[in-house]
């Protein structure tokens, strides 16, 4: 990055205003259009040549069956959101806990971390089957099925987040005499908190994956149950409407995960200690 | 999600040729001490397991235990390994389209600012949206094919790659990329010798994601249309109330180990060959 340093210093002359106007409308503009000209074609590409509905519908049936009737939609989204909302606080809350036992000493981490990062790599999805068999078909296994995908994410990224503070400010607190939980407080969870977050946000879409193909498999109600069944129907486009509702709850979930990370962030003083290290 | 161990402040003591035998057996000890005590770990849980089990007399439909599981694992050994068969070939299949397209596409995009506009922020979107949702559809549109399973499991695996390799492609170090000019080296050659090897390390931080990712979409494609196959096995055996379901998962956990490992080796190989960075 030095070499940003011996760029020529002396500034061309340039209309700033209207390059940044520019700028701007390129970043947000292009990446709209885009998508606003996939559509189209799609629209265009469904009518043209005649695909049936059941293979493909085309935008506005879509946009018909998620205005007509989003009565449905709505009812089934409800479990859905419950159950996505029950799975990821819990595999947050149980992560973070059990990252902070793991870290608080050498020889937990060293028995625990191999093993956890281990399961990172086995397909969990596989096990949800087994849930149904011990928890019986309803939320409870979808609730479950969802924390077990969800939770390893935040725990291997917040015990690595409590294990990168600066050994020199650690040091500092050492020689400043902090106890262990001022440490902790004060140095080691600030500077885990962007890995924290960002395991947090890895773990928010896997809760989605773990809740949808726990309905897939299991449920009698909610989103995942309505795409089967529609989609085993042939109600393609019921199937794209349950979609943008689910990805309508997804980017919530996502939303309110960035805005605590926002919050956090300020709660510590304008930015987090190591912002820009992910 | 990257997969490494924290790094503590401690140095590990080396064994030195003054200290006395006993001392010395110490130090070796201590050294194979992140290898011995995980496995202890995971030994002890094992144990925890059988004892529960033999203990509070739970039923065998619900929970078998772990001895239960590896007589009855070793038995039924060559059916399962029959069905891992596709499954694995799906996985693989979906993991290399996903990293040629993934790798190609994250080129174009960083060669071309006007790709990269219109199109990264999409792929980004596209990132949050759960492709899980998507998959009855591809049974839709390809039917109960393996086919299907390749491309939803493609599908699936394909953006991590891409927003890995394009943040790699970009991480090439400025001052490199202008001696490069200076040298009048041809777009061509700063790419073979500059860009890509800077890039190995975020590109296959992406691989290692999309292994995985590949191994679940597989198993849920299996879940959702297959006629064989370990997601098929599992499925079959959970409706069946039989958990011989788990031991069809610990042939996938070791595959799911294996493809990562393999992955893992290859990274290791091929920067090696590049020059470690």
């Amino acid at each position: 990055m030095a070499a940003v340093q011996d760029a020529p210093a002396v500034p061309l002359p340039r209309p700033v205003i209207g390059e940044a106007a520019w700028r701007l409308g390129r970043t947000i503009g292009l990446p709209l259009a885009f998508a606003i000209f996939s559509v189209v074609a799609w629209e265009l590409v469904c009518r043209l040549t005649k695909i049936s509905p059941e293979l493909l519908p085309p935008p506005s049936a879509v946009w018909e069956v998620l205005v007509g009737n989003p009565a449905i939609l709505i009812e089934q989204a409800i479990p859905t959101t419950i159950e996505l909302i029950a799975s990821f606080g819990i595999a947050a809350a149980v992560g973070v806990l059990l990252a902070i036992a793991i870290t608080s000493s050498e020889a937990v981490r060293e028995a625990l971390y191999p093993n956890i990062v281990m399961f990172q790599v086995i397909p969990k999805i596989a096990l949800a089957p087994l849930f149904i068999v011990w928890l019986g078909v309803g939320g409870r296994s979808i609730i479950t099925v969802g924390v077990f995908i969800a939770f390893f994410p935040v725990v291997v990224s917040t015990a690595t987040g409590l294990v990168s503070a600066k050994p020199d400010v650690l040091q500092l607190c050492r020689s400043l005499t902090a106890s262990e939980w001022q440490v902790f407080r004060l140095a080691r969870f600030p500077y885990a908190m962007p890995y924290l977050f960002a395991g947090m946000k890895v773990g928010v879409t896997m809760a989605m994956i773990g809740v949808v193909v726990g309905e897939f498999i299991t449920a009698q109600a909610g989103l995942g149950y309505i795409i089967m069944f529609a989609s085993s129907a042939g109600e393609t486009a019921t199937v794209l409407a349950a979609i943008v509702v689910l990805c309508a709850i997804g980017l919530v979930l996502y939303g309110v995960v960035g805005l605590g990370e926002l919050a956090v962030a300020r709660w510590y003083g304008g930015q987090l200690p190591t912002s820009g290290v992910i | 999600m990257t997969v490494e161990l924290p790094v503590g402040g401690r140095t590990l003591a080396t064994p030195s040729r003054l200290m006395p035998t006993g001392t010395r057996a110490l130090a070796t000890l201590r050294q194979l001490r992140p290898v011995i005590l995980p496995l202890a770990t995971a030994g002890a849980g094992l144990v925890l397991w059988q004892c529960v089990c033999t203990l509070f007399h739970i039923p065998q439909v619900i929970l078998p235990t772990p001895t239960e599981i590896a007589v009855e694992l070793w038995r039924i050994l060559p059916v399962l390994l029959r069905e891992a068969v596709p499954t694995t070939l799906d996985s693989l299949a979906a993991f290399a389209f996903a990293t040629v397209l993934g790798v190609a596409l994250a080129i174009a995009i960083t060669y071309s600012p006007l790709i990269r506009d219109t199109f990264y922020p999409n792929l980004v979107a596209f990132q949050l949206v759960p492709k899980v949702a998507l998959a009855p559809l591809f049974v839709v549109w390809l039917g109960i094919t393996s086919e299907s399973r390749i491309a939803f499991s493609t599908f699936t695996c394909f953006f991590p790659v891409v927003i890995s390799s394009v943040v790699g492609f970009s991480s090439a170090d400025p001052s490199t990329l202008r001696l490069c000019r200076s040298l009048t080296a041809s777009d061509w050659q700063s790419f073979l010798l500059v860009r890509f090897p800077f890039a190995l390390p975020a590109i296959f931080n992406g691989m290692k994601i999309a292994i995985t990712l590949a191994v679940i979409g597989v198993i849920i494609g299996e879940f959702i249309s297959a006629k064989a196959g370990l997601g098929y096995y599992i499925l079959y055996a959970g409706s069946h109330m039989d958990t011989a379901a788990i031991f069809a998962l610990f042939v996938l956990c070791a595959m799911g180990v294996l493809l990562f490992g393999a992955v893992a080796l290859a990274e290791r190989q091929v920067r090696n060959r590049f020059g470690r960075r």
